[in-house]
C-alpha cells in the first residue's frame, strides 16, 4: 500500500518498449498540493512516466501508486480522479470547443453543465465556444486542453509538456491558469524540458536523463547543491551533457 | 468470474459514452454524409434489377428486381458498417488520436470498442431501413414482415462492425484498408447470394458462402421482405451473433495492445 496521502507515488518503476528501457526503476513521491517537475530532455523518459500514471502505459516493474490506488488494477478509478494535458494535441476536431468539454463530461459520466461555462471563463475561450479546435490558435488550444482535464474537478492534473511549442505571451497563460489551480489546492505533474518553468512553477523536481532520476530537490536546493545559479547549469553538473543536444 | 475475462467485459453505460459522441456528430453531419451512400445501392438496383432484370425472366418463380431488392438491403448494412469501422476508425485512431483522449477517462478498451461496434449497428440501420423504404417505393416489397427487418439489420451491422474494428485493430498500415474492400467486402457483396441463387451452381459456391456474414444477412432480409420463414431468419441470425460475440476478442487484444503500450 502506499504511504498514507501521497498523491503519487512510486517504487522501482519501470517502463520498457520492446528491447528499449524508457523508465529503468524511478522512485519518487508527490505530494498533495504540490507542483512536481519532471525535467529533462527528449527521450528521457518523462512521458512514459506520465502515461503510466493516467494509465495509456502498462507499469512493467516496480509499484506505481497514484491517489492510494494501485496503477496495475485501478485504471479506471485513477482516471475518474486526475486530468490529463497530453503532449499531442488530441482535441475532437468534429466537435466544438464547448462540445469537446460537454462530451469530456458524458466520458466521466457526470453531469457539468454550469462547470463548463465556468471552464471556458477560465481558460479564456468564452468568445470561442463555437468555434472548431483546429480553427483555434495554438495558445487556444493548449488552454482548451486544459479546461478538458478540469471537467472532472480532478485531484491530480498530469501535464505533459504544457507550454511546448508556444509563444512567451501565451506560455505566460498557461502559466497563470496552472498557478490558479495549484492555488485551489489541485496537485500537479509537470514535465517540461524548459528550465525557466520548471523555476516558475514547480515547488519541487526531480531531473530524469536516460530512463533514469539523477537529481531531486526543491529548484533552490538544487541550485545551491551543484553550485549553479541555473537549473539548466544544475543539468548540465549532473548529467554530464546540456539539456538540448 | 475471473479477472483476465472480466478485463475483455464491456460496461454498457460505458460504452454508451463512445456511441453518444458518434451520435451528437453524426447529428451534425447526416445531410451531406447519409445521401451518397443511398447511391449505391439505388444505381444497383437501376442498373441489375431495372436494366438487366428486364432480360430475365424470374429466379425461382420471383421477378429479379425483385429478387435482389432485399440483397441490396442487406448489403447497404454492410457497406455502411465497414466504411465506419475502417476508415472512420483509422482516422480517430491514427489521425486525431482520439482514442488515447477518450482512454485517459473512466473509458476502457473493451467500452470503446463496444461504443464503436453499436455505432456502426445505429449507423447501418439507418442506411437500411431508409433503403428498405425506397424499395418499398419501388413497389418491390411482397410481405408485411418487412416491418421486422430493421432488429436484423442492427445484428448485421454489429457483425460487420465487428469485423472491421477487428480488421482496423490488426492493420498495421493504412494502405492495408484497401484490401479489406477489394478482397472481402466487395467479394462478398458479388458473391453471398444477392444477385442469383445457388441452387444451380456446384456445391462449394453454396459452401463457401456460408461462411460469409452477407449471405446469411441477404436470407434473412430476403426471407422477411419477399417469403417468411421463421427457420431460416432465426438460424441465420443465431450465425450472425455467434461470429460477433466471439469476434469482440480481437479487436479488444489487439486495440488494447496498439493503444495502451
Amino acid at each position: 500500500m502506499s504511504a498514507a496521502g501521497a498523491a503519487v507515488e512510486a517504487h522501482g518503476l519501470v517502463k520498457r518498449y520492446g528491447a528499449l528501457t524508457a523508465v529503468r526503476g524511478i522512485d519518487f513521491e508527490v505530494r498533495p498540493g504540490e507542483c512536481f517537475g519532471f525535467l529533462g530532455p527528449n527521450g528521457a523518459g518523462k512521458t512514459s512516466t506520465m502515461k503510466a500514471i493516467y494509465g495509456l502505459a502498462k507499469v512493467d516493474g516496480g509499484e506505481l501508486h497514484v491517489l492510494g490506488l494501485d496503477a496495475r488494477t485501478k485504471r479506471r478509478e485513477i482516471k475518474a480522479r486526475i486530468g490529463v494535458v497530453p503532449q499531442e494535441q488530441n482535441l475532437d476536431g468534429e466537435l466544438s470547443v464547448r462540445e469537446n468539454l460537454v462530451m469530456q463530461a458524458t466520458y466521466h459520466g457526470i453531469r457539468a453543465d454550469g462547470r463548463i461555462d465556468e471552464l471556458l471563463r477560465a481558460a479564456l475561450l468564452e468568445k470561442r465556444a463555437d468555434s472548431k479546435p483546429q480553427e483555434l490558435s495554438g495558445g487556444m488550444k493548449r488552454r482548451l486542453l486544459i479546461a478538458r482535464a478540469l471537467v472532472n474537478d480532478p485531484e491530480v492534473v498530469v501535464l505533459d509538456e504544457p507550454t511546448t511549442g508556444l509563444d512567451p505571451q501565451a506560455r505566460l497563460a498557461v502559466w497563470n491558469l496552472l498557478e490558479d489551480l495549484k492555488g485551489r489546492g489541485v496537485t500537479l505533474i509537470v514535465t517540461t524540458h524548459y528550465m525557466e518553468e520548471a523555476d516558475r512553477i514547480c515547488d519541487r523536481l526531480v531531473i530524469m536523463d536516460r530512463g533514469e532520476i539523477v537529481a531531486a530537490g526543491t529548484p533552490a536546493e538544487l541550485r545551491e547543491r551543484y553550485g549553479q545559479p541555473t537549473l539548466e547549469g544544475v543539468f548540465l553538473a549532473v548529467a554530464g551533457h546540456s539539456l538540448r543536444e | 468470474m475471473n479477472e483476465q475475462l472480466r478485463a475483455y467485459l464491456p460496461t454498457p453505460r460505458v460504452a454508451m459514452r463512445v456511441w453518444l459522441r458518434n451520435v451528437r456528430v453524426f447529428s451534425k453531419v447526416w445531410k451531406q454524409g447519409l445521401l451518397p451512400q443511398f447511391f449505391d445501392p439505388l444505381f444497383y438496383l437501376m442498373a441489375m434489377g431495372f436494366g438487366l432484370g428486364t432480360y430475365l425472366a424470374r429466379v425461382n418463380g420471383i421477378p429479379y428486381r425483385e429478387f435482389i431488392a432485399p440483397g441490396l438491403v442487406a448489403s447497404s448494412v454492410m457497406w455502411a458498417a465497414s466504411f465506419e469501422t475502417t476508415w472512420n476508425i483509422y482516422f480517430k485512431m491514427e489521425e486525431k488520436r482520439l482514442y488515447d483522449a477518450i482512454l485517459a477517462t473512466p473509458v476502457e478498451v473493451p467500452d470503446l470498442v463496444a461504443g464503436e461496434v453499436a455505432w456502426a449497428a445505429t449507423r447501418s440501420v439507418i442506411y437500411g431501413t431508409t433503403f428498405i423504404v425506397i424499395v418499398a417505393l419501388f413497389g418491390l416489397v411482397a410481405s408485411p414482415w418487412v416491418l421486422a427487418v430493421p432488429p436484423f439489420l442492427v445484428l448485421g451491422g454489429a457483425c460487420f462492425g465487428m469485423l472491421g474494428i477487428g480488421f482496423s485493430a490488426l492493420a498495421a498500415r493504412v494502405d492495408l484498408y484497401s484490401y479489406y474492400f477489394t478482397l472481402f467486402v466487395t467479394p462478398m457483396f458479388l458473391f453471398s447470394g444477392i444477385f442469383y441463387p445457388f441452387d444451380k451452381l456446384p456445391d462449394w459456391v453454396g459452401t463457401v458462402a456460408w461462411f460469409t456474414p452477407l449471405y446469411h444477412l441477404v436470407n434473412i432480409t430476403r426471407s422477411l421482405i419477399l417469403d417468411p420463414d421463421l427457420g431460416t431468419v432465426l438460424g441465420n441470425s443465431l450465425w450472425l451473433l455467434v461470429l460477433t460475440l466471439v469476434l469482440f476478442v480481437v479487436p479488444v487484444r489487439w486495440m488494447q495492445r496498439r493503444l495502451v503500450t
